[in-house]
This record gives structure tokens, sequence and C-alpha cells, in this order.
């Protein structure tokens, strides 16, 4: 360029402006920062045993687009109607908003996405037919067993699932009660799954009806049976107490146990609260004993809250030493005294007998839900030193004696998860799809686990295992302080509704509601969408250099390299963390 | 010209009263000006609304210091307020109270007219018993007893300038036509 | 149509008219009626343009300088203290010659507080390179919101529309609204030369050596004084299509075709106060010629020469206080005679600052003292209390 001389004011512009373009200024070349966006994983993501890509999911959510948001989900996890019912919800354990006010309601919005599809009717497209895949046997239609079916199934392979009952859900289906999950939620979502062409073999119990004979002419076996088997009491006369387990399944199974007057329901775990929150609604009077203190109970912090909501009387630090027959009907309980002395190796609170005198009381009957082993038909090898680590969810029997002539058998779900619950049960069932469909079609798994790993300590996505390019992926777990939290604002979480407390007492109806469309959207409004770029356009609106390029239409940006002075300030102005500032390669 | 005050209480609608009456004239042909005491408004405190009515264009732009007519939509303000200040002698002075004229004899001097218009405002649900909105019923009382302009471009002014209960203004507007009490020895016209 | 308006409404309606694409302001008291009445037309699809909240009135300023740069017809507002912390972006306005158009209520400085009609707030941005027309009632107020845009965009630079706090902005008076295909006829859409296009991108408003600044300030007085010939034109047109129009300066004789002994020069709303009083004092046999003076920047010189050069007496009446000088109008007025040697003698009255009601007997009062025996000043005070 030349430079300019204005001989006369004629010459010159109305105002300081160049004549010519500036385009020839190609600022681009005085950079020595770099900035480039680029999607981080979102610590609810970490958090979450399955995987799921939560801030994505919020952000198609917030988009109005429900439908991909769903189907986000069933990318990771085929039962979001389940989950947004009865997880425990790490994800909002992990959510950086919890650091500003509070957790986004996660899962309330991830039930919101299952019922808005299921009122819709909406079906997942079909899986894409895949070669070579090979024959496998599920053992057990639990939530693991579903999950590897739906995996194992879109990853091109033949499967048989069997259960040892009549119909399909495991736990889901015989051991929540109807007011956590009504059953006709739960059959639309696993119907989805069998749909696809799943083969169910119900009524085939492991052992009796189901031969490992049957299972060794397939190219691998997953076993997820449960723990069904009722753990024992340890206490004088713990024959006149009945299982929880089975009084929910009678329950669950339409019948009406014979069970009222006071009931004493030992144990401090979801079960507990769901054996006593379910003889509530049939007119017992149902008390809680716990051998612990109400802040060590197992069982969900909500789950507690709405029982004591409900009137259910909570005595801890009380551990079942006798039970007795008495003459007119019914039983006195007698219970140790505890005291917590420190914690155990676990980290949990020991609890010991504290030496104070015993309490006794008169009750109709005693109900355990203390913990179950593994169900009946499992072999004993699940239970030993006979298991090898697979995954962080998954075993498998180690191929010695009998077994190393089968085919591989992987186990999962409450047969080997440290935390037995719907959520750790479907990543199991991932994990062995994942093991299976690598061992069939000659893959290292090894090689593959740490990059379909999320996060450094997070499940795994089927969804990074189906996409190409994962040396790509990040296991960058955004923190809260590498947010720019001045682009939000403190907005109150909205939890989701509950029936009346009557009606709660009285029925088995679900006790929380659905949330609106227009509920979900202002409760998504709130999620930081951590890592992730949602196009809130932060950084084209500050750039100085009119270098971020925006198409509007795929809804993408990037930067124009031949004009970004690399100042930086997008990376900076960026709410979510979804740019990096690098050195210019020299 | 004609030149109005208006007394009223901050929030009860002594402004939106001259505006009304404004568009009321102007519905009628007549050049108008309306505005309120210049000041910071506030709620409950005493403020005023000003109005000049003529038969040609207003270049005038000052306060009104010697009204021909006064309105007083609160009656608290009655014993608060210097109501009469600068009236000319023989003007109107209209009163919402539930008192007829004779019981302010210290206004002899001028024609004292009183409707109830608090009353009929929370008859047609105007307001509520703390609150009432008397400013159109108050205006079907005014164009009683000076005859500047008739009940019915008051009415239609309602329409324009209210931005709901239209009906309810208007009878209230209608039904203060009909009661208001007038003066009684009328003394001579105001101008 | 015919209508019943608020003054700051007027100014509503003439933007929507304008079919202007951004407004930004900030509220404060008494301007916040305009621009709650144009959010209202804006959240209510009435208007088709963006309102743009900002934290202040500097930012305010900021938002229409970007929107014009952009090439997009913009609108602020503003009042007194408001228009004040503008002060830095006014200039850079009128330098980059975007041609914004801002309604100005004039309200009084503090301390002390006071949100009463004072000219002083406009007054004081005299030299930032603003177009300034000074308004008289409703009306005006809404047909020189019209002018303005026409006037700003021909000559690039920005126009500020004055309006006397309360007496125009809070006075509900009948006013024609002209029909929207009537003003899209007078006032096309802006037809930018300078747009700042990313596409297409320049420098705007960079360094400016010595070696140009001068001439950059030339061009924008060269603009000025081709506005002044440009305003008089756009009136003239504006005249012929809705039947009403103003003059920079305008005379108004005490006796058709006769010139009084005493001129007595406006601005603003005193001015209809003024022809009350006009005809008062010619009851009384005493004749005043009343010239209201509404463009006040550019300056009409000539025009001022031309209209007060014959006169004995003027009486300047200064609603503003430049302090240690007097009145701005009068001792502008009074700079622009002194041309020509001879000239009349000017009063340069200072009166209703800070709201305080200048009436007909106000200006009886101040004709009065320069008829009578009041000795040559160079300012005098009217109804102080000494």
């Amino acid at each position: 360029m030349s430079p300019v001389t204005f001989r006369s004011v004629r010459d010159l512009p109305p105002m300081s402006r160049s004549t010519d373009t500036m385009l020839w200024n190609r600022t681009g070349s005085w950079r020595f920062l770099r900035p480039r966006y680029q999607d981080k994983v979102a610590p609810c993501a970490e958090g979450c045993p399955a995987a799921e890509d939560i801030a994505r999911i919020q952000i198609l959510l917030g988009q109005g687009d429900f439908e991909a948001a769903w189907l986000r989900i069933r990318e990771e996890n085929p039962l979001p109607g389940v989950c947004g019912r009865v997880c425990y919800h790490p994800c909002e354990t992990a959510c950086n908003r919890g650091e500003y006010d509070d957790p986004v309601t996660v899962n309330s919005l991830e039930r919101f996405l299952a019922d808005h599809a299921w009122k819709l009717g909406l079906s997942p497209p079909p899986p894409e037919p895949a070669a070579g895949g090979g024959r496998v046997a599920v053992v057990g239609a639990g939530p693991a067993g579903l999950t590897a079916a739906y995996f194992l199934l879109r990853l091109g392979h033949e499967v048989d699932l069997f259960d040892a009952r009549e119909e399909p859900g495991g736990l889901l289906r015989y051991g929540i009660p109807e007011y956590r999950l009504p059953l006709d939620a739960l059959a639309w979502e696993v119907g989805l799954i069998l749909n696809e062409g799943v083969r169910f073999h119900g009524n085939r119990r492991l052992g009796s009806d189901l031969t490992w004979d049957e299972l060794s002419g397939y190219d691998a076996v997953f076993l997820a049976v449960g723990t069904w088997k009722p753990a024992p009491l340890g206490a004088e006369g713990e024959e006149h107490a009945q299982d929880g387990l089975t009084l929910l399944e009678a329950i669950r199974q339409g019948e009406t146990p014979e069970v009222s007057g006071k009931v004493a329901v030992i144990g401090g775990g979801n079960t507990a609260m769901d054996v006593a929150r379910s003889l509530l609604r049939l007119g017992a009077e149902p008390a809680v004993y716990y051998r612990r203190r109400l802040q060590d109970m197992p069982a969900l912090p909500e789950e507690i809250q709405e029982a004591r909501e409900e009137g259910i009387p909570f005595q801890t630090l009380l551990a079942p030493k006798r039970i007795e027959p008495l003459p007119q009907g019914g039983f006195r309980l007698v219970l140790t005294t505890m005291e917590i002395l420190d914690e155990d190796e676990g980290g949990r609170p020991r609890a010991v007998p504290s030496g104070h005198p015993d309490v006794e009381v008169e009750v109709d009957a005693v109900v355990t839900a203390i913990g179950a082993g593994p169900s009946q038909g499992a072999p004993a090898e699940v239970t030993g030193e006979g298991l090898v680590a697979e995954g962080l969810h998954l075993k498998r029997i180690a191929p010695e004696g009998e077994w190393a002539a089968r085919p591989p058998v992987l186990v999962g779900g409450d047969l080997v998860n440290d935390r037995k619950a719907v959520v750790t049960a479907i990543a199991s069932g991932k994990e062995a799809a994942l093991v299976i469909d690598t061992r069939l079609r000659g893959r290292d798994a090894t090689s593959i686990w740490p990059s379909i790993r999320v996060g450094r300590k997070g499940g795994v996505s089927m969804n990074r295992y189906l996409s190409g390019d994962r040396a790509a992926q990040q296991d960058h777990v955004v923190r809260y302080d590498e947010l720019n939290t001045i682009y939000f604002r403190f907005q109150e979480r909205r939890e989701r509704p509950r029936i009346t407390l009557e009606e709660r007492r009285t029925g088995f109806d679900e006790v929380k509601m659905r949330i609106s469309a227009s509920l979900a959207l202002k409760e998504s409004e709130r999620c930081f969408h951590c890592g992730q770029c949602d196009q809130c356009d932060n950084c084209y609106l500050f750039c100085p250099d009119v270098s971020v390029l925006r198409d509007l239409r795929a809804g993408t940006r990037e930067i124009n390299y031949d004009y970004c002075k690399g100042c930086g300030v997008c990376v900076v102005e960026c709410p979510r963390n979804a740019m990096i500032l690098e050195e210019e390669p020299r | 010209m004609v030149e109005i005050r208006f007394h009223g209480r901050g929030g009860q609608g002594a402004v939106v009263a001259s505006n009304i009456l404004a568009a009321a004239c102007f519905i009628e042909g007549k050049y108008v000006q309306a505005f309120p005491a210049f000041g910071v408004e506030r709620r409950g405190a005493p403020v005023e609304a000003y109005i000049r009515i003529d038969d040609r264009k207003i270049h005038l732009r000052t306060n009104v210091y010697t009204p021909d007519h006064v309105v007083v939509l609160d009656p608290t303000l009655i014993e608060v307020v210097d109501v009469t200040r600068g009236l000319k002698p023989g003007a109107t002075l209209l009163l919402n109270t539930d008192k007829l004229p004779n019981a302010y004899p210290r206004f002899t001097s001028f024609r004292v007219a009183t409707v109830d218009a608090s009353r009929i405002a929370l008859r047609h649900r105007l307001g509520s018993r703390t609150h009432p909105i008397v400013n159109t019923a108050i205006l079907g009382a005014f164009a009683r007893v000076t005859g500047l302009v008739s009940v019915d471009a008051v009415c239609e002014a309602i329409q324009e300038e209210v931005p709901s209960h239209h009906e309810a203004n208007i009878a209230a507007a209608r039904e203060a036509y009909e009661t208001v009490v007038l003066p009684e020895a009328p003394a001579e016209a105001a101008p | 149509m015919r209508r019943v308006l608020e003054g700051s409404h007027a100014v509503s309606h003439a933007v929507e008219l304008a079919r202007v694409k951004v407004i930004s302001a900030y509220p404060i008291t008494p301007q916040t009626h305009i621009v709650e009445r144009l959010a209202e037309l804006v959240a209510d699809g009435v208007l088709d343009a963006r309102f743009i909240r900002v934290e202040s009135e500097h930012s305010a300023m900021a938002a229409v300088i970007g929107a014009a740069s952009a090439g997009a017809r913009s609108f602020t507002a503003s009042s007194s203290h408001g228009l004040a912390l503008m002060h830095e972006m006014l200039h850079w306005a009128a330098g980059a010659r975007l041609p914004v158009v801002m309604a100005e209520v004039n309200r009084a400085m503090g301390p002390g507080w006071n949100i009463w009609a004072d000219q002083t707030d406009s007054l004081s941005q005299r030299d930032t390179g603003w177009i300034q027309l000074y308004c008289e009632d409703v009306q005006e107020v809404l047909d020189t919101i019209l002018i303005a845009y026409k006037l700003a965009e021909r000559v690039s630079l920005p126009a500020m529309v004055v309006l006397d706090a309360f007496f125009l902005s809070h006075t509900y008076e009948p006013v024609e609204v002209p029909e929207q295909d009537e003003v899209d006829a007078f006032l096309p859409a802006w037809e930018p030369t300078e747009i700042l296009d990313p596409a297409d991108p320049h420098a705007f408003n960079q360094l400016a050596s010595p070696e140009y600044y001068m001439e950059f300030r030339y061009k924008i007085q060269q603009a000025m004084e081709d506005a002044l010939r440009a305003h008089d034109e756009i009136d003239a047109e504006f005249g012929r299509r809705f039947g009403r129009s103003y003059g920079a300066v305008h005379r108004i004789p005490c006796r058709e075709g006769e010139r009084a002994p005493l001129a007595l020069v406006t601005t603003g709303s005193v001015t209809g106060t003024a022809r009350v009083a006009q005809a008062a004092l010619r009851q009384k046999g005493i004749g005043v010629d009343v010239v209201k003076l509404k463009l006040f920047r550019p300056f009409p010189h000539e025009e001022i020469r031309r209209v007060l050069g014959p006169y004995d007496r003027v009486i300047v009446l200064d609603r503003n206080i430049s302090f240690g000088s007097g009145g701005i109008f009068a001792s502008e007025i009074r700079a622009a005679l002194a041309l020509r040697g001879e000239q009349p003698a000017v009063y340069p009255f200072v009166a209703g600052l800070g709201g305080r009601d200048i009436t007909p007997q106000t200006i009886e009062s101040v004709v009065a003292r320069a008829l009578g025996d009041e000795p040559p000043s160079d300012i005098l005070w009217e109804g102080l209390k000494l």
C-alpha cells in the first residue's frame, strides 16, 4: 500500500476514514496466541455413570428441540423415563451451578423429555443394520440387561434376553413401587427396546429353566440377574420377619399383602423407604428402624424426606436383636441401642452397641429391607474370587475350570456394583455391550477404553465409541472457577410439583408430577452448558476484529485467522469455557 | 379562555381527569391545553392538574394562577389544601363529598356543587374502598355543573383515554351527571 | 389525524413515523415518557426497531453511534445531567458525521436539584457539532423531529430537537399527526454513503494527524453552514407538504406590515407566552415585535442581522446562563450584530431559570425596563428576589 496524500480538503473523506478497504491489513500475522473453539466435559456428564452428555441435552432442550434432546439421552441411556424418576442423580451433585445457587434439576428435565416423547408417541429411528455381529445371550431383564440388549442390537448383534419372571423390567418392574415408577411409563420405555428386535424370553430362571449348556451356544453371555436373595438379619427369631423385596414384588404383582397394624421396617436404604411408604399406602402404620443415624442412611435424601412428610416415624441407632411372637398375636421386637464410634474402612460411620438398655416395641409385623444377595440361580463365582475386572461397572467370570470352555460371561448390575442403583446397572449394560462388541469384532477394548471415557472418572460414552475421531475428544472437565459467571443470573431452582400429602398417604399415584414445557424451558435456562458452545455469541459480540464468523444455518462459529489478532477477549468472555487460547504454532 | 384546576392525591387520577376533559373539549371543537403541576409526583401526596379551554389556539404557557373552576377529587384535601387559592369570585367549586353544598359555609362566595363520586365509583367497582378511582365520575358531574362540555363528549373521551373498564367508567360519569347536587343559588355564570 | 397528545408522546409518534430502526436511551425526568412510549411501541410490534437497553446515557449515545455507523436511522432522548453524561460521545457522533437525532428536554442542571425547564443543559453542548432546534409548542416538536432527520441526513451531522421540560414535555394539546405515507414521501429511507460494513472494512475515525485534523474540522463547519440553507429548504418543503413551516428565525410583528421600535427575541415555549403578552401590550399601545429563534446551531448570523439589525432596541430573553458572561442567546446575538458597525441596543435579560414561571407580566416587565431608563448592561436579571 502506498500512503495516500490529500492535497486539498476536497479530497478528504467526510470523517477520518481510510479511503481504501483495509482487507489488505492481515492483522492475523500479529498473533502469538490463538483462540479456538473447544468443547469440554461438563461435570454433570462426568458425574453420570451412564455418561449422558447433559450440557448438550440441555442446549437442545433450551432450543425447544425436545425430540433431539431425548434422542441424545438415548445415545447413552435407553431408560430416561425410568432414570428421570428413580435416579439418584449424581449429575446434580456434580453440577457447577450448585456453587452458584442451586444445581439444575437435571433429573426432572430428563423425565420431562421422556414424558414428552411418550405423550407424543415418538419412537427413535430404527437401528442401522451392521454386518459381522454375533449372537449374545443377556440373562436378567432388569436395567442392566435391557441396556445391554439395547446397545448390542444397535451394534449389530442378535440378542436373546432371558428373565426369571414373566415380564421384563427386573427390579424396575417388580421392586420399585408404582408411586415412584408407574407401570405404564416403564412398559412404554421397555417396549421401545424390545420393539427394535430384542427377543425376550420370560419365565426362564437360570439354573432351572435356562442352562449353561444352552447359554454355551452363544458367542457371549451377559449376566445381570440382580440381588433378590434376602440377606440374613442376624437377629434371634428372624424367621418371623418378612422380606421387604418379596413384599414389594407382591404389591407390584397386584396382590394385597396381609400386612396391617403396626409394622417395623428394618433398614435405611431405598428399599426400606419403598416398603414403609407402600405399607402406609396400604393402610398399615409403618415405622422405620435403623442401626445408624438419619444422615447415615443410604436411601436418597428426597426419599427419606418424602417418607417423613408422609408421617412415617424414624427410629435410629437401634439394631434388631430378637423377634418374639406374642401369645395374643404380633411380636415383641427387641432392639439394641447403638452409638456411632468412628468411620469404618469404607468411610461409613461404625455403629456399635452403646451399652444402654435395650428398647422393646410391640408390633404386628416385622419387615426387613437390609440388602440382599445374588439372586437364585446365579453361579457361585459371582460372589467370590472368580471375577476379573472388565470395566468400571463390569466384571467377567474368570475363564477357569468349566468356564474356560464356555463363551465369555460378563457380569454386571447389582451383582457387581458397589453402588447398587438403576443408573449404575445401565452403565454395566453399556459397558458389557462395548466389551462384547470389541471382542466379537476383534478390537482391543483396553486401547479404546480411555478415549471413550467421559472426563477422568466418568462413565463410557457410546457416542464416542461410535464416532470416529475419538482422539479429539477432551477429558478436560470444566470446573466452576473456569466459568465466567458474570453472564449468569441467580435464578431459583424449580423443584417438580408433588401430589398432595393426602393423596400420597392413601394411594399409589405417582408422587412427582409431570412438569410443563414452559417450566422445563425455564429450568433449562439455568444450565450453564459448561464447556459446550451454545451459540450465545459473546465471542462474536466482543471480537474487536470482526473475526468471529457465524454460520447461522449450521449453528457453527469459526475464527477468521487472517484477521484475529489473538487478543483472547473471546476466550475470556466465553461464559462456559467452550474456547481455549493456545500458543500460536511457530 | 377558561382555566380549571383539579386537586387530587397522587394515584387518584387527577392528571388523567384533566386529560380526559381536554379530550372531551377537543371532541367538541375546542382548543385545549392540559398539564400537571410540574413537580415530583408521589402516591397519596396532594397533586394538582390544570386545563385551559378556548375557542382559539392557546399560546399561553404558564402555570394557572386564577382558575375559573376548581374540582376537588379527594374530600380530605378540603381541610389540607387551600382549594380556593386564586379562584375567581363566583367561580364553580366542585367537591367530591357525601355532604351537601350548604355544609361548606366558608365557600359561600363560590358556586359550590357536590357529588358523592367515591360512592359512585365504588358502586361501579372502580378502584377499592380505600382508593376509589373517582376521576371519571367527577367529570360527569363537571359537565352538568359547568355546561362547558357535554356528558356525551366526556363519555366519548373516556372511551378514548381510559385504558380499561370503559363501561363502568362511562356509567359512573353518567350517574354523577344525574346525581350531582347543584349550587343552591346559582351565582353568575363563570366565563 | 388531529389528536390530543402529550408533548413527550408527540416525540415518540414522530420517531415512529420516521421509521427509526434503533433506539437507545436511559430514563431521566422529564424525558422518560418519550422512551417509555417508544419501548411500548417496539414491544408491541408497532414500531419495527431495536430498543437497546443500556446502563447510562453515555452508553445510549455510544449505542446509537454504533447503529448509525452501520447505517441504521437512530434515535435517543435525554435531559439535563443525562445529556451532560453524553458529552464526550456527542463530539464523537458529530465528528463521525452521523445523523443521529435526539430529543432533548430542557431541564436545569443541579445542584440544587431541579427538574424544571432551563436551557443551560442543551446550550452547554453548543460546541459539540450538533444541530440544535428549539420548539415552541407540541405540534412544532412533532414536526421538528421529522425535519431534523431530513436535515441531519442531508448534511451528515447529528441534530438535537429541544423542548422545554413540562411546558412541552408534559402538556397535552391538539396535534395534527401526519399520515405515514405523507411522512414517507417527505422523509424517505436514509441512504448513508459511509457504512461500517465488515465485508468492506475501512478504518473509521482513525488517527487524524495535525496534517489533516484541521481540514476535518473545516468540513464540519462547512456542513453546518450548508445546514443553514438546507434547513430553510427542508422547512419550506415541510410547509408545502404539511401546511406548517417555522423558519430558522421567525418574526411575529405586533402589527402586520409594520416594524415596532422594540424586538423581543425568545426561544422555546416562552414564545407562546410572548405572543399573549404582545397582544396585551398592543392593547396598552405598546408595540413589540416578537422574534422567535428556532435554529441555534448552525447559528443564523445573517438572518439575525437581517431581522434584528433595523431595530433600535432588542430584548433577548434567556432562560439560561453562562456564568461569568450572561445569557447565551444574547451573547451570540450581540456577536452576530457586531459584524456591522451600527447596531441596536441589546437588553440581555435572564429570567425563568430552573422553571420559574415566565408569565405575560414577566414579559411586560422586561419590555417596560427596556423602553424605560434601564442603563445598558452585559446582563440584566428579571424577577430576581434581591
